[in-house]
């Protein structure tokens, strides 16, 4: 077997050998001279129109991704926008932690002159229908007025009260009480215009 | 008082007579200062009352069984009499045997004819002295067919008559008492139901937050607040033609809340929230559909107004002195310096709200958290400036009081570890009753003694 692996190709040269015959092969055609200086230009321009492409393609990448990262934003802003606060039992004074989500809201609605945004103040079930319907409205006040209080202007905000009957969860306890003394914030002009702070 | 009477006044000892000292049992802290609060019940004589078997003739035999079983029912109601069980016709006969009914215990008897008359009935009514063996009263009564729709208001209004034969005071049979219901997509529309449970109805498709139905004085319409158009703004609902009218937001932006009719029916009642202007209370003349007034508010709330039933005055539910301590407060009927009558310590506390003035005018019922979270109806007699509040329920939660046409009852939402109902309470003996129950209500406002259509 070692043998025969051996002579195989030796065999194979000798028939191609006999297949030219004895003529010596005529020689090639000269390449066409080319001018060293248009290859050049040619090369270049070659190189250029790749680098062009490149610099476009990095270009609508870089567009794309910072359409992305804005859309993202924008997104992110108008969750913020939309973020509710919560308060204590019967009171309607903003809670820091309402704070701070409304100090996000600020800035995202200084950078967005033509949002708008109804505040809806609710209650939980304890107490008076009626007079729910008023501690719903003082805190949606409560809430426009912080928001006042920045800078921003009184007009871009209405509030509404829907005291204790638009419940988010149903029960008695504290914790489901506590998720339903709420403020809610709806964007009822501009959503397409909302600019993310910067 | 006559000695026979006396005799019989030991129907009073079944009355709950629990000494003002009650709310002593309560935590120290719940104690308001100054207030005396209990369930107190002068003892009251309550006469024994028969009623004879309702006759029949002329085609009035079929119905008359019916009629008896309303008007015992209302009577019962009344909290005025104790009514006797009925009798077979074979212990009592035909004749009128005042020594038999007096041996049976009655101080009075109620007798009743039923005769086909047109297209309905008359019913003929006798009240009966008993002690004096003698026909003290009589009445005729027109009733409607079986099939019309007002045929138990019809018989409601005879029991009435009997009511105030034997005490010289209006009843509250002929009565509806309004309300929310909320469904299961938490839309509320309202409800009527007669002041004996019977004919609940449904009278507005509102499919969003609806509150506060309140009965415009001749009963004809209920004005109330819905949210139907995403905004809360009072609406008038006709009761005869089922239109509803909304009323202008005559102040601008604002939620548009908790409306009462001045005595005369003119004049609406209500509170804008949140209006970029003043908030408060305010009036308008509903009748020439003009002439906004307003009344009172300013930083704080005033919301929840009621009149006075000569018309003079309001009482009305108050934030102004901050979260969580409602307070009601009364003022002239156009305005003017308020004064509190719920028992409000400075910088202590206490939660009042949702006053309603009573058709007799001495008497303003609310509702208010003793302890903490814990709220009970409760009377306060203007004579005593409200510092003496007679608390009429002790069990669960209750809320928004409304004063019968009688004066002497109430309807409140009680909720109880079973749910939430519709309850009435007899101020002057405690008795309670169901009136609805298995269903989420609100917000009851007891009708005007309604008269005939």
């Amino acid at each position: 077997m070692i043998v025969r692996r051996f002579v195989t190709p030796v065999v194979a040269a000798m028939v191609l050998v006999g297949a030219c015959g004895g003529d010596p092969p005529p020689p090639p055609p000269p390449p066409p001279q080319a001018n060293q200086d248009s290859l050049r230009a040619y090369q270049d321009s070659v190189r250029r129109a790749g680098e062009a492409a490149q610099a476009e393609a990095a270009r609508l990448a870089a567009e794309r991704a910072a359409a992305a990262e804005r859309a993202r934003r924008v997104t992110a802003a108008r969750t913020t926008l939309e973020e509710m606060v919560f308060f204590d039992y019967d009171e309607s004074d903003v809670r820091d932690d309402a704070a701070a989500v409304l100090r996000r809201k600020v800035d995202i609605l200084r950078a967005s002159p033509q949002v708008r945004i109804r505040i809806e103040g609710h209650a939980d079930e304890r107490g008076s229908t009626e007079y729910n319907l008023a501690l719903g409205n003082r805190r949606a006040e409560a809430v426009r007025q912080f928001l006042v209080g920045f800078g921003l202007t009184q007009d871009r905000f209405e509030i509404v009260s829907f005291g204790e009957g638009r419940p988010r969860q149903q029960g008695a306890t504290e914790q489901v009480w506590a998720q339903n003394r709420r403020g809610e914030f709806i964007i009822t002009a501009g959503a397409n215009a909302i600019n993310p702070a910067n | 008082m006559r000695a026979v009477e006396l005799k019989r006044i030991a129907w009073g000892a079944t009355l709950a007579l629990l000494a003002l000292a009650h709310a002593g049992g309560a935590r120290a802290q719940d104690q308001i200062p100054g207030v005396s609060l209990g369930l107190v019940y002068s003892a009251s004589y309550v006469p024994a009352l028969a009623l004879k078997p309702f006759t029949g003739s002329f085609g009035g035999e079929g119905v008359a069984p019916d009629v008896e079983a309303i008007v015992g029912r209302d009577l019962r109601n009344a909290d005025r009499f104790e009514v006797m069980d009925s009798l077979p016709a074979g212990l009592i006969g035909d004749g009128l045997d005042y020594a038999l009914w007096d041996r049976l215990g009655a101080v009075w008897l109620v007798t009743g004819r039923l005769e086909g008359a047109g297209d309905g009935y008359m019913l003929l009514l006798e009240l009966h002295d008993v002690v004096y063996g003698a026909v003290k009263e009589q009445g005729r009564f027109r009733v409607p067919r079986f099939s019309d729709p007002d045929f138990r208001m019809a018989v409601h209004r005879a029991s009435d008559e009997i009511v105030r034969w034997t005490t010289g005071d209006p009843g509250m049979a002929a009565s509806r008492i309004a309300f929310t219901v909320t469904d299961a997509e938490n839309n509320k529309d309202v409800h009527l139901i007669d002041s004996d449970g019977e004919n609940l109805e449904r009278v507005t498709n509102n499919g969003s937050l609806l509150e506060s139905p309140t009965w415009a004085p001749d009963a004809s319409k209920i004005a109330f607040t819905s949210w139907k158009t995403g905004y809360p703004r009072i609406y008038e609902l006709n009761l005869a033609t089922r239109h509803e009218r909304m009323l202008e937001p005559v102040r601008g932006a604002g939620d548009y809340i908790t409306p009462a009719y001045s005595p005369d029916g003119a004049t609406l009642a209500f509170s804008v929230l949140g209006s970029d202007a003043r908030s408060g209370i305010f009036t308008y003349d509903v009748a020439r559909d003009c002439c906004l007034a307003y009344l009172s508010g300013g930083p704080w709330y005033d919301f929840s107004p009621t009149y006075s039933p000569d018309g003079r005055w309001m009482a009305f539910n108050t934030q102004r002195f901050g979260d969580a301590v409602p307070q009601v407060m009364l003022m002239p009927a156009d305005g003017g310096d308020a004064e509190t009558l719920s028992p409000y310590q400075y910088g202590g506390g206490g939660y009042f709200t949702s006053p309603d003035w009573s058709p007799t005018g001495d008497l303003v019922a609310f509702h208010g958290a003793i302890e903490r979270g814990r709220y009970h109806i409760l009377v306060a007699a203007l004579a005593d400036g409200g510092r003496v509040l007679r608390q009429l329920t002790s069990e669960g939660n209750n809320e928004d009081p409304s004063w019968a046409p009688d004066g002497r009852h109430l309807v409140f939402v009680g909720e109880r570890s079973w749910g939430y109902g519709l309850f009435v309470v007899d101020v002057a003996t405690g008795q309670l009753r169901t009136l609805v129950s298995g269903r989420r209500v609100g917000v009851p406002d007891w009708s005007p003694a309604l008269a005939p259509r």
